[in-house]
């Protein structure tokens, strides 16, 4: 057998398992996707029912009184925590990429790339329990009285500061959580730029600042995005960290940037338990809902990000610049 | 190989050496494992607030009994009641006893009374926590609908005469795990309140109505750690961690019982609220004590269950449940004063001792 045909299963085997997931979380899900319909995703109401009342058939299905579906603030929570930490991180891990690709000697740069690739190899409920032991005080009492008189400014940064859980934190949290893959990734990718490209901008009498922004960095465009990705992808499906420091709020949205929040991911972990004890398994089937909601918004957040890394190399032949 | 000097093979031997040692290191972990297996092992999770009890009776009664290992974890009542349910665990701890459907659903389960706790409802005022706030249903309904956001609200003035309240907003704090504090938390305001009865209702899991500000925390431990690091909340705990919030300096509130008085968490209070509610125990236990009449009894007092199954893998497995839990209920055993006073649980009274054997001899 040639190793063409050994190898084929194999690898097979792995995307089928996506398959198989997602088909599995579909149809375990779906009385509850035709029992909640489309409020399921346009309603702040999370409602198992009274766990304690006697269970009533409603539409076909047999349901706990009272009970009722809708994940809008799961939705927002877990987007607008990535987006803070995807804008907060993007700067800061190429930042410190080109550091450690231009700015510092030689003899230094692999170790500090190695406390850097380190960071990334923490695992995230680590990253949780320092954000809720350390940084959730910090917050609470300092830089958040502090964000909110001088930076009221800002929309949503006014207003009350709570108690130190919540949305900015998790951002926080996830930000620290990403920047290595981004710093990591992009670094490589610095370093791997053809030295003929740097020395052509020298020799133009570019400054090094000029050089790096205006060739290098430009030239590294879709490692960018392809790393951007990647730590989105982390963000949105990141359990523990967020489970830790998010504040678990329940059927609100969050009314400024200090205020509680809980993402999808977070909340499927610490609902399960609860979900069990319902004895019509409505509960547990809507908490599948919730995943393969999550699934999705995935899958949508990475085709766009492959689209976009699409046209960026469609750019880039046609001759496209930087900017 | 992370420090760039890879001479190739350098990084195989390596990452072959690495690859014994992880090896080895399985080896031995899976031959400790083999070894526990010629005891019995007993899994107990559920509950943070019988969990300190449990952590004092197990040294004491595997010191006994050193074939049984027990293993103990605060994992929140939710989790006690689906795990053991599940069969995952041997004993679901847990402050609530298993619903009607639920034991339907389930024929097997028990619902066995180990001690009788009770729940404080704690807050963290600058100036007032060691003051006793007066706190009743319908105003802790009010706080946890929304609808009461301000500490110096009339409609707590009005029952804390002479109180300086503070003109800040209320955090109020609930469980995010599924919880038997937040089942006898929200019995109290069911009981009291037919508006909270009417749209929130009781449960391990409620409903929380949004208020802009309030925080989810799980386990008591993190109720307590919550409540200290939060200025002007407000939560429910367990009384095991009575000791957690005196030592953090933290407001124990007096609660307005069925007759209108407020009282303070006492033996004595509990002891009266225990005499009015236990002659109503069923033959399986799954009663609620919350909100007794009588003068000086204590709204909040509950039954702490093990849930477990009647049908157990193995007689082994059986015999050790039922020594253990015929131990834990009796005066002599675990429900000697010391282990009670120690988590100020309550012992259970000798009628529902009784009971308690009755339903520990069916587990087989």
């Amino acid at each position: 057998m040639s190793f063409k045909r050994l190898i084929a299963p194999i690898a097979s085997l792995v995307g089928g398992a996506l398959l198989v997931i997602i088909a599995f979380l579909g149809i375990y899900a779906w009385p509850a996707v035709k029992f909640n319909g489309l409020g399921f995703v346009t309603k702040d109401n999370w409602n198992l029912g009274s766990l304690y009342g006697n269970p009533i058939m409603r539409h076909g299905q047999l349901i706990l009184p009272g009970a009722a579906y809708g994940i809008l603030f799961l939705i927002v929570g877990t987007l607008l925590s990535t987006l803070i930490a995807v804008l907060l991180a993007v700067p800061l891990g190429v930042g410190s990429a080109i550091f450690l690709a231009d700015g510092v000697p030689p003899a230094l740069r692999t170790w500090l790339s190695f406390f850097v690739e380190m960071l990334a190899a923490v695992p995230s409920v680590v990253f949780g329990l320092w954000g809720y032991a350390a940084v959730i005080p910090l917050l609470n009492h300092t830089m958040f009285p502090w964000m909110a008189k001088h930076l009221a400014f800002i929309p949503f940064f006014a207003g009350a500061t709570g108690s130190g859980y919540g949305l900015l934190t998790s951002g926080f949290v996830l930000t620290l959580m990403i920047v290595p893959l981004i710093t990591a990734t992009m670094r490589d990718a610095l370093v791997n730029q053809p030295r003929g490209l740097r020395e052509a901008a020298l020799a133009l009498g570019a400054t090094r600042f000029e050089t790096m922004w205006s060739v290098i960095l430009p030239s590294t465009r879709r490692v960018l995005i392809a790393s951007g990705i990647l730590a989105t992808g982390r963000a949105l499906g990141e359990t523990m960290a967020v489970l830790m420091v998010g504040g678990g709020a329940l059927n609100y949205l969050p009314q400024n940037i200090y205020a509680p929040i809980t993402t999808m991911a977070a909340f499927i972990v610490s609902q399960l338990d609860s979900a069990m004890e319902d004895p019509t398994g409505m509960a547990v089937r809507s908490l599948a809902e919730v995943a393969l909601v999550l699934c999705v918004i995935s899958v949508i957040v990475n085709g766009a990000a492959r689209l976009l890394l699409y046209f960026s190399g469609y750019e880039r032949m046609g001759g496209g610049g930087w900017a | 190989m992370i420090f760039g000097r890879n001479s190739v093979e350098k990084k195989h031997n390596r990452s072959y050496r690495k690859g014994v040692v992880l090896v080895l290191a399985l080896a031995v972990a899976g031959a400790a494992t083999a070894f526990a297996a010629s005891q019995i092992n007993l899994l107990e999770t559920g509950s943070s607030l019988l969990y300190p009890l449990f952590n004092l009776w197990v040294p004491a009664f595997t010191k006994a009994h050193p074939n049984i290992r027990i293993v103990t974890n605060s994992t929140g009542s939710g989790t006690g009641i689906s795990q053991s349910v599940a069969g995952i665990a041997q004993i679901g701890a847990s402050d609530a006893y298993l619903s009607d459907a639920m034991t339907r659903m389930h024929p097997t389960m028990l619902s066995i009374p180990l001690a009788i706790s009770s729940q404080m409802v704690n807050y963290n005022i600058p100036g007032l926590n060691n003051k006793h706030l007066k706190l009743n249903g319908p105003v802790l309904a009010g706080i946890y609908m929304g609808k009461i956001t301000m500490w110096n609200d009339p409609q707590i003035a009005k029952i804390n005469p002479g109180v300086k309240l503070p003109d800040h907003k209320i955090i109020p704090i609930h469980r995010t795990d599924g919880s038997g504090d937040t089942f006898i938390f929200s019995q109290y305001l069911s009981f009291s309140t037919p508006a909270w009865n009417n749209s929130v209702s009781f449960g391990t899991s409620i409903s929380w109505p949004p208020v802009q500000g309030g925080l989810g925390a799980v386990g008591n431990p993190g109720m307590v750690t919550a409540l200290t690091g939060s200025k002007y909340s407000i939560a429910y705990i367990g009384v095991s961690f009575e000791r957690a919030i005196m030592k953090d300096g933290m407001g124990i509130a007096m609660l307005g019982n069925r007759a209108g008085n407020f009282v303070m968490l006492t033996p004595h209070t509990v002891s009266s609220a225990a005499a009015q509610m236990v002659p109503k125990t069923p033959k399986d236990e799954r009663v609620s004590l919350i909100y007794a009449p009588g003068a000086d009894s204590y709204p909040i007092i509950n039954y702490e269950y093990a849930i477990v199954s009647k049908q157990q893998p193995s007689a082994q497995t059986a015999a050790a449940l039922r020594t253990l839990f015929t131990w834990a209920i009796s005066g002599n055993g675990g429900n000697a004063p010391h282990y009670m006073e120690a988590v100020h649980f309550a012992p259970l009274p000798p009628s529902v001792v009784r009971l308690s054997e009755a339903q520990i001899n069916q587990i087989q």
